[in-house]
């Protein structure tokens, strides 16, 4: 199998009119990669470990990516010309946009031929699940479908981001992000905080607020009341209980480091020096010290994040938080600790904030932390894990993954990393093009996003015309399938049946908030319904924006919830509630029927194949029973579940 | 190696990571991964790959005495001076308590007179010292066996899901059960960075049995439905020009179905009144009673986790205010029944001998005088009690001072506090799993199954079989 993907590869180079050298002119029998240049450099990327050395999730998106479309069926497809021919020349390179520019020219680089480009009635689900978190509405996919305007994947980008869906999938996006949750393993902030955290997210997300804006509010945010200023609540997730203050600067410093910059190695060096720690993991963590972290720390240092009981006489619970600058500590970051959460910070002396990434500390009389976002959000690195984390929305996986696993010295392609460690991302030019791409736009996320999903990359099919290799990955030469959400799976049977629930959440201590769409649901909360629906978000792998993160894993529970759950069941009835979509198409014909199914629940016309089985299945003397049991089939298939 | 509880503080304080976060290290290790693939067990459980891959090589001598786990994860963390290391406070401790010496060990028989009953295979362990007072976090903590805040802290996987990826290799093709299953536990701690197949399923047990394993309307018609989905299917998979054998994807269908219209499935996962009775008739005595089933099913579920609580009673801990609120006599029974139900029935059918049940909360409580809140509040020295896969019960290891607010004797080689790292090692060795393993993860740094272990910082409590 090994000695097929390099000949294949050496073939197609071959066949591509001498275009590209192979680096390898010999195949090896023995060993066919060893000669592959391009295989070495993969090799030794995982070898080398570190945060985007794992084979282990390329592995199973390949594997994943394999098996929906093997599912889903190959389709007669359009040939794709990116810029004209297969074989682009420099020039044609230079009219396309960043993304495309440096993504085909890796994969011709490679000698990999790119998937196909992806068809209207697949580009509008998946385009429509990524910006919106729902599936297109039947009647705009039939529409779509007609449209012969050449540009109209780009309008119906504009139209997608201009819908209010479009903010109920970003604030639950960046809800996760920041980890707005009412209830940590170290302190709550209450539904009340986390009601108003939502509120802002959503009020920000709506204006489309710059990016950079949302990042220094929420790091220099100040006031007297969590309940009220949704914004003090992203600096509150940094408290840690059991230790002294610094434990809560450190935590506060790692929050901000890891969400804003990628660099969750800020964890380790506020409890040591990276050498002897991070050396196999990272090159600037390794070289990077304990005491240049407490510089970043001291910029947090005049911060005091207290706490006011809501009704003193009631006891301690519930509070709401305040965020103090200048109160209760007016000097810098002193190490004067011996017990807590890190190791004892000795010498009684006091760290001097310093953005380590530039030596610059406060300027005279200037708020430490206004200081620091300032610094933070100037920063290239800013701006690079920003589009990182959006890639990794779009094309499932980041340039760099874990996208909070940043290393600061492996980024730059004009001056790469030596001993042995190579760039960490799949491709630092487009990384660093992209990022500056979104400084250029002055940080706007939904210029950001056209930019993403008008981009032929993000058009190419995730079906893979030939034998697929797991290494190309990297190249993104073809898209990945994600799962959808567990709020996208609730909003899209809901959606599609015509029977919306109804969620009121004000008994779980959110202020007058009903909900009707999963996605709207200002955390993951256990209980939207008091019981069942809950099982069935939490069988999606939603998360818990603490200790479980959202995943996209499949399961036994899913696939029993999505057999025989009471919130399917009773929404492929053909009879009873005349909103459900059966009953309202019951008494068409056989293939109308058929049709209106497909489009409303798989947003795609059934394939002659698909039309014809169904219409047989449909000739039944008992015809509802027949009719349930297409539509229940259509929710248990392959095509619903996955975003392809 | 003896070393003390004041060189085993400098030893962990010259390790940052020792009881804080994984160790660190890489390399790429492929051989489990295709070892486990290769044998073709199970192909259903496959699912999702086996993602955790070994590094080390066998170095502990394990116990391997036990075949399952039932850990109870006493929510709240009980008092341990009222209950498992009883502290008879004059005027303070109600004398319904009844103290009575019990197996040699002072027992409030009047609280948990079914336990007690139950005491000649329990060991308490009076020696065990918490490291946090922070509920989560040392819930997690608990029962991740390391602290959840440090680095990569959030990516360990539950003790459960360890046992799942351990025993995987043991699973036969008839085998429908998960390996971990969380009762009464919807919060329980997760897989961490393993495969979603070593998660714990959770279960809110029922009469009716597990929730969606049969359908409104019926077996044949469901069975109907899946042959028509696969018609729709199963050609364009067929047809696939990638040439992948996509059966993996349909395994969790496949795992499903078995679980459904399945006599063991239902078996195992309901109950009879009678029964329910039997184990006192609550939520936390129907776990007890689930567990029992789904370990006598011997469907392929190691581990079982049931949490039960609340057991943080600051105010009014023995109800002397409000008597139905929420106190000890409230609380007790129910956790009285379920376990002393469970270790009763578990010793008479046989299987206690290879099943370890386990007790312990995430901390204890202060000791001596009430608060002004007539409770208590939280305080680090607190119990763990284990019973089954031949420990040697109806005794104590170590002890406590008089009221109970530090270890007087350790009761173990070690001459210190034994710390949840430890428990976590005992529960692997107990099951015959090498507690000083080392895995790579996706994230490059090596994650070792007890922290630290493998430098001796942590080990089991073999006292417990000797």
């Amino acid at each position: 199998m090994k000695s097929g993907i390099c000949k294949r590869l050496f073939l197609l180079t071959a066949a591509s009119a001498g275009l590209f050298v192979l680096r390898a002119q010999n195949a090896d029998e023995e060993n066919p990669e060893k000669n592959c240049a391009l295989f070495d450099s993969m090799r030794d990327k995982a070898a080398k470990g570190g945060p985007n050395g794992s084979v282990f999730k390329k592995t199973s998106l390949s594997k994943l990516t394999e098996e929906v479309t093997s599912r889903i069926g190959q389709q007669a497809m359009p040939m794709f010309v990116p810029g004209g021919t297969r074989t682009n020349t420099e020039l044609q390179l230079d009219k396309l946009g960043t993304i495309d520019r440096y993504i085909f020219q890796a994969i011709q680089e490679a000698g990999v031929v790119p998937a196909d480009r992806t068809t209207d009635s697949e580009y509008i689900r998946r385009v429509t699940l990524d910006l919106t978190g729902r599936i297109p509405d039947p009647a705009r996919v039939v529409a779509f479908l007609a449209d012969t305007r050449e540009n109209k994947r780009q309008l119906l980008a504009d139209e997608l981001l201009a819908k209010p869906e479009w903010v109920d999938k970003w604030t639950m996006y960046f809800g996760d992000l920041f980890k707005n949750v009412s209830r940590n393993t170290q302190i709550p902030r209450y539904p009340e905080g986390t009601q108003a955290f939502y509120n802002w997210i959503r009020t920000s997300l709506t204006a489309n607020k710059p990016y950079n804006q949302i990042a220094s509010e929420l790091i220099s945010a100040g006031g007297k009341n969590s309940y009220t200023q949704g914004e003090l609540n992203f600096v509150v997730g940094g408290v840690i209980t059991g230790g002294p203050v610094q434990d809560v600067w450190d935590g506060q410093t790692v929050l901000a480091v890891s969400t804003f910059l990628g660099l969750s190695h800020m964890n380790c060096l506020l409890c040591h020096n990276g050498r002897g720690h991070l050396d196999a993991l990272s090159l600037w963590g390794k070289t990077t010290t304990r005491s240049q972290a407490w510089g970043m720390a001291s910029f947090f240092s005049h911060t005091d994040t207290n706490r006011t009981p809501v009704d003193a006489a009631a006891g301690g619970t519930p509070y709401y938080w305040a965020i103090e600058d200048n109160t209760k500590y007016t000097q810098d970051y002193q190490l004067n600790t011996t017990t807590g959460n890190r190791p004892a910070r000795t010498g009684n002396t006091r760290v001097t904030p310093v953005y380590l990434f530039s030596g610059r500390g406060p300027k005279p009389g200037e708020n430490y932390r206004a200081a620091f976002a300032r610094e933070l959000t100037g920063d290239f690195q800013f701006a690079r894990a920003a589009v990182n984390y959006m890639w990794e929305q779009f094309f499932v996986k980041g340039m760099v993954s874990p996208s909070d696993g940043f290393d600061p010295l492996r980024l730059d392609p004009d001056n790469p990393p030596s001993d042995g460690w190579t760039l960490q991302p799949t491709n630092a030019r487009l990384l660093n093009a992209l990022a500056q791409d979104f400084i250029d736009s002055k940080y706007d996320l939904k210029a950001l996003m056209k930019e993403i999903v008008t981009s032929e990359a993000y058009m190419l099919s995730s079906r893979y015309n030939g034998t697929w290799n797991a290494q190309w990955e990297n190249l993104f030469a073809r898209k990945f399938v994600r799962r959808l959400w567990a709020e996208e799976i609730h909003d899209a049977v809901a959606q599609s049946s015509g029977v919306l629930p109804n969620y009121d959440l004000t008994r779980l201590g959110f202020s007058n908030l009903t909900v009707q769409f999963a996605m709207k649901l200002p955390e993951p909360v256990r209980t939207p319904d008091g019981g069942a629906v809950m099982n069935f978000l939490d069988s999606f792998l939603r998360g818990n924006r603490d200790d479980e993160d959202r995943r996209d894993d499949g399961s036994i529970s899913q696939a029993l919830d999505l057999m025989n759950d009471n919130f399917v069941m009773t929404r492929i009835r053909g009879t009873g509630n005349t909103s459900l979509l059966l009953v309202k198409n019951i008494n068409l014909p056989n293939d109308q029927l058929a049709t209106n199914l497909y489009l409303a629940v798989l947003s795609r016309y059934p394939s002659d194949s698909e039309k014809a089985a169904a219409v047989a299945q449909l000739q039944n003397a008992a015809r509802v029973s027949a009719a349930e049991d297409l539509l229940w089939s259509l929710y248990n298939k392959v095509d619903f579940t996955f975003n392809y | 190696m003896i070393f003390g509880e004041d060189k085993h503080k400098k030893f962990l304080d010259r390790r940052p990571h020792a009881h804080r976060s994984f160790s660190q290290g890489f390399h790429f290790n492929r051989r489990q991964f295709f070892e486990l693939m290769g044998t073709g067990i199970s192909a259903s459980y496959l699912v999702g790959k086996v993602e955790a891959e070994e590094t080390g090589t066998v170095r502990a001598v394990t116990q391997n005495k036990a075949k399952n786990v039932i850990f109870i994860l006493m929510t709240g963390a009980p008092s341990h001076t009222d209950t498992f290391d009883l502290k008879m406070v004059n005027g303070i401790t109600p004398t319904k308590f009844a103290p009575a010496v019990l197996n040699g060990m002072n027992w409030p028989t009047g609280l948990l007179p079914k336990i007690g009953g139950q005491l000649k295979n329990v060991c308490v362990v009076r020696s065990l010292r918490a490291w946090a007072l922070v509920h989560s976090l040392s819930q997690t903590w608990t029962q991740i066996g390391r602290n959840p805040a440090a680095a990569l802290g959030d990516v360990s996987p539950n003790i459960g899901s360890v046992i799942a990826f351990e025993k995987q290799k043991e699973r036969t093709v008839n085998q429908v059960f998960p390996s971990f299953l969380a009762l009464n536990a919807n919060a329980c701690a997760g897989p961490g960075y393993f495969d979603a197949t070593y998660a714990p399923f959770k279960v809110t047990p029922a009469a009716a049995g597990l929730t969606n394993t049969t359908n409104i309307d019926g077996q044949a018609r469901l069975d109907s439905r899946l042959k028509f989905l696969h018609s729709i299917d199963d050609p364009l998979r067929i047809n696939s020009p990638l040439g992948k054998d996509p059966q993996d994807y349909d395994a969790f269908y496949s795992a499903a179905r078995g679980m459904m219209y399945n006599s063991a499935v239902a078996g195992a996962f309901s109950y009879s009144s009678a029964d329910s009775v039997r184990y006192g008739g609550s939520g936390f005595g129907n776990a007890c009673l689930v567990a029992k089933q789904v370990l006598a099913a011997n469907q392929g579920t190691r581990y079982i986790q049931i949490n039960y609580g609340n057991w943080d009673m600051h105010q009014d801990i023995y109800g002397t205010q409000n008597p139905a609120g929420n106190n000890l006599f409230t609380l007790a029974p129910a956790f009285d029944n379920g376990v002393g139900a469970l270790l009763s029935d578990l010793d008479s059918n046989g299987m206690l001998k290879d099943t370890m049940v386990i007790m312990a909360g995430e901390f204890g409580r202060t000791v001596g005088p009430l608060s002004g809140a007539v409770g208590r509040d939280h305080y680090p020295q607190q119990f763990v009690a284990f019973a089954g896969a031949g420990i040697k019960g109806g005794r104590s290891l170590g002890s406590t001072n008089s009221d109970g607010s530090d270890v007087a004797d350790y009761g173990w080689k070690y001459q210190r506090y034994i710390r949840p790292e430890d428990v976590e090692a005992t529960i692997y060795s107990a099951m015959g799993i090498d507690w000083t393993k080392q895995l790579d993860t996706p994230f490059g740094r090596t994650f070792e199954y007890v922290p630290s272990a493998s430098a001796g910082a942590y080990a089991p409590i073999d006292e417990l079989w000797g």
